[in-house]
């Protein structure tokens, strides 16, 4: 038997949609219901198609900076939802807060980094990974960074500084170490799917090569998905189906937002051809599939030039994500002139 | 929700401006925008600029037309110009409406080789909205609505009515002013003063019992509101239209170098802040998104050719309302109700001012 392919999940802004933009959103959020929680539109539908599409060998996990003590509300909203998962992982804040590390509450890398090193660990040395996240927080960096680390495509030196550059902890860069010291060369990240809850402009992550796919909506990511071969045509038709029925998205939404997944060269015209014949021959959410087929054809646009992955220069990108930080907040508080 | 086809090709900021207006507008996820323009241009701007994928699209177009081209030669030499594809796409269902900030020339006669004349309209015309003391409307809107302003040169008596018909419907339906005062542009308020065309309008509007007609009004109720529909020939319409957001322009800029010159000057302005922010926003043309020509029956929306971000933006907002009311099918059904029903024109769209 082959062997599984890992979904890694984060959960807030991409599983869930969560606001922690304010003191207040975050307390709503912390003393929600499971009930109450909403999903981001489609992220239960796409994970439990992909489940079912991979016959039962795909594992899926949660790594989420949401703090331990909701483990039971966020277990509860999943098995709602009836995503069956294999891993949970929650930040402990709790132990951060007794030892006054403040930063650590909202640092990623000194927490999210050990955490996927140490659960690849556990994992087969054949499993292909694709890892979900979003543009609130640095998901593409860590992501990406994950995956160069495991294929031992970054230097110690450069390593060293991102660790510095995020202020990561001792015991952290411990934890990184010695998962790294486990782990053999290995390259499983196929895709890492980054959801723009902020709609961050595109650019901002074509530095870290064509893995990384920044997508506006959950269709997106089950076209890039099917090319990538993890989803078949049903998967995509369902999820279409399922947006269009339970999330107010209309046919032209939909349309839109796979010539978009086309212009920006995230999906190629191979692939969307790929997905009208399979729709026309399982005959499953056919109507939706050939509108798609036909838009395909009728956009008859040359695709973008494919970029070649390359490894990023990862502590600039650090620098650069910290220096946007900063004056986004800057440009919040800053007054317009009034005259 | 309705779709507005916006050339991004047109205007004197060009393409940077309408992508950025469309972006905006597609996260407020209420109307989508279709892109007609060079793709390639369309997409690396995109690509910088933050934008919701479920409500924007394009449309490739290979041509554009320049802001100083000859609007007829412009067209035929360019049958693929985003102005042309633009009004092709909505008369083709596509899209809802047009939004362009490009040659205004070439883009009401784009519009008259695709749109259709509604019936009774000799011309079509080009309303502006010009910002006035007196507030109208359950929105308190602080506008009259100005018509026409450039679509034409002259216009007839046949012609003016129309536009008094067309504009009115606007106000009721865009300023949801159920009975709107309609009144002409002349050199004075007496009924025989002006030129034989407005003098033969004033006698039937007069008599036209569809209509909340007032007189005729001077230049100088124009900014006091006391009209909510002012009608005048494109030349006239025109030159008053520049003329006001001149004065409004200078004015600001008078009141920014007085902020400067001196300490209390600038402490005095401070202090007034309040009331003159107030007047900034009543007289920034980019607040009012546009002109919209009345008459076709599908409807375009003309933003300035200096339009920046916040005005294509403002069009487009207003295109989408407009579309939403169904104002072309409005305007239809008011002229029908007017008798005995003009000829119409052979192609409605005549010479641009």
């Amino acid at each position: 038997m082959s062997a599984p392919h890992i979904y890694r999940w984060d959960l807030d802004k991409t599983y869930l949609q969560t606001d922690f933009d304010s003191l207040g959103a975050l307390l709503r959020t912390a003393f929600q219901r499971a009930a109450d929680k909403e999903n981001v539109p489609g992220s239960a539908e796409l994970l439990r198609a992909l489940r079912a599409d991979s016959a039962g060998n795909a594992l899926i996990y949660f790594v989420s900076g949401s703090p331990r003590q909701m483990r039971q509300v966020l277990s509860e909203k999943l098995r709602l939802d009836g995503i069956h998962f294999d891993g949970f992982i929650l930040k402990d804040n709790l132990r951060n807060l007794l030892k006054g590390r403040f930063k650590a509450l909202k640092e990623q890398v000194g927490y999210k980094l050990p955490a996927l090193l140490q659960a690849r660990v556990d994992a087969d040395v054949r499993s292909g990974e694709t890892l979900f996240g979003d543009d609130a927080e640095r998901d593409a960096l860590v992501y990406s960074l994950y995956a160069d680390l495991l294929a031992q495509r970054v230097s110690p030196e450069t390593l060293e500084s991102v660790l510095d550059l995020s202020g990561v902890y001792p015991d952290g860069r411990e934890a990184i170490h010695s998962a790294l010291d486990r782990l053999p060369q290995c390259d499983p990240v196929e895709r890492v799917i980054i959801h723009l809850d902020r709609r961050s402009p595109p650019i901002r992550f074509e530095a870290y090569g064509p893995r990384v796919v920044p997508v506006y909506n959950y269709f997106q990511a089950a076209l890039v998905l099917f090319q990538d071969g993890r989803l078949e045509a049903q998967g995509v038709g369902r999820l279409a189906t399922a947006l269009r029925d339970r999330y107010r998205f209309t046919l032209p939404m939909l349309l839109r937002s796979f010539q978009d997944t086309l212009r920006r060269g995230i999906v190629d015209y191979d692939a969307a051809a790929r997905l009208g014949r399979q729709a026309e021959s399982v005959g499953v959410s056919g109507e939706i599939i050939e509108l798609f087929a036909r838009e395909a054809r009728e956009v008859n646009m040359v695709a973008p030039p494919r970029r070649a992955q390359q490894v990023p220069d990862y502590p600039k990108l650090l620098q650069r994500e910290i220096q946007r930080h900063a004056i986004e907040k800057a440009r919040r508080k800053s007054r317009k002139r009034w005259l | 929700m309705t779709t507005i086809a916006l050339d991004a090709m047109g205007g004197d900021n060009g393409v940077s401006a309408a992508v950025r207006a469309a972006a905006a507008v597609s996260l407020a996820q209420e109307t989508g925008v279709l892109l007609v323009g060079d793709r390639e241009a369309i997409d690396a701007e995109l690509r910088k600029t933050r934008y919701d994928a479920s409500y924007l699209s394009v449309h490739h177009a290979s041509q554009a037309i320049g802001m100083a081209e000859s609007p007829k030669a412009a067209l035929e030499a360019n049958p693929d110009a985003s102005l042309l594809v633009g009004a092709r796409l909505v008369s083709e269902g596509a899209a809802d409406a047009l939004v362009s900030a490009g040659n205004t020339g070439a883009a009401i006669l784009a519009c008259a080789r695709h749109f259709n004349v509604l019936p009774g309209v000799p011309r079509t015309a080009l309303a502006a909205v010009v910002p006035t003391e007196r507030r109208r409307g359950p929105h308190d809107d602080p506008f009259s609505l100005l018509l026409d302003v450039g679509a034409t040169l002259d216009a007839s008596a046949d012609a003016l009515v129309a536009f008094a018909h067309m504009g009115s419907a606007y106000a009721a339906r865009i300023s949801r002013n159920a009975r709107p005062r309609v009144a002409l542009l002349s050199n004075g308020e007496e009924p025989y003063k002006g030129p034989k065309a407005v003098i033969e309008a004033h006698a039937r509007l007069k008599a036209d019992p569809h209509i909340n007609f007032i007189g005729n009004v001077e230049g100088v109720d124009l900014p006091r509101g006391k009209a909510d529909v002012v009608v005048t020939a494109g030349f006239t319409g025109n030159v008053v239209l520049k003329m006001l957001e001149g004065i409004s322009e200078t004015v600001l800029d008078m009141a920014r170098a007085a902020n400067r010159s001196k300490l209390a000057w600038k402490a005095g302005l401070f202090m007034l802040r309040g009331g003159i922010l107030q007047l900034k926003n009543v007289t920034d043309w980019q607040q009012y998104g546009g002109a919209p020509i009345l008459g076709f029956d599908h409807l375009f929306i003309k933003a300035h050719g200096r339009s920046g971000q916040r005005a294509i933006q403002n069009a487009l907002k207003v295109a989408s309302k407009a579309s939403r009311s169904n104002l072309c099918a409005e305007i239809a059904q008011t002229l029908r109700a007017q008798t005995p029903a003009p000829e119409a024109g052979p192609s409605g769209g005549g010479e641009p001012a």
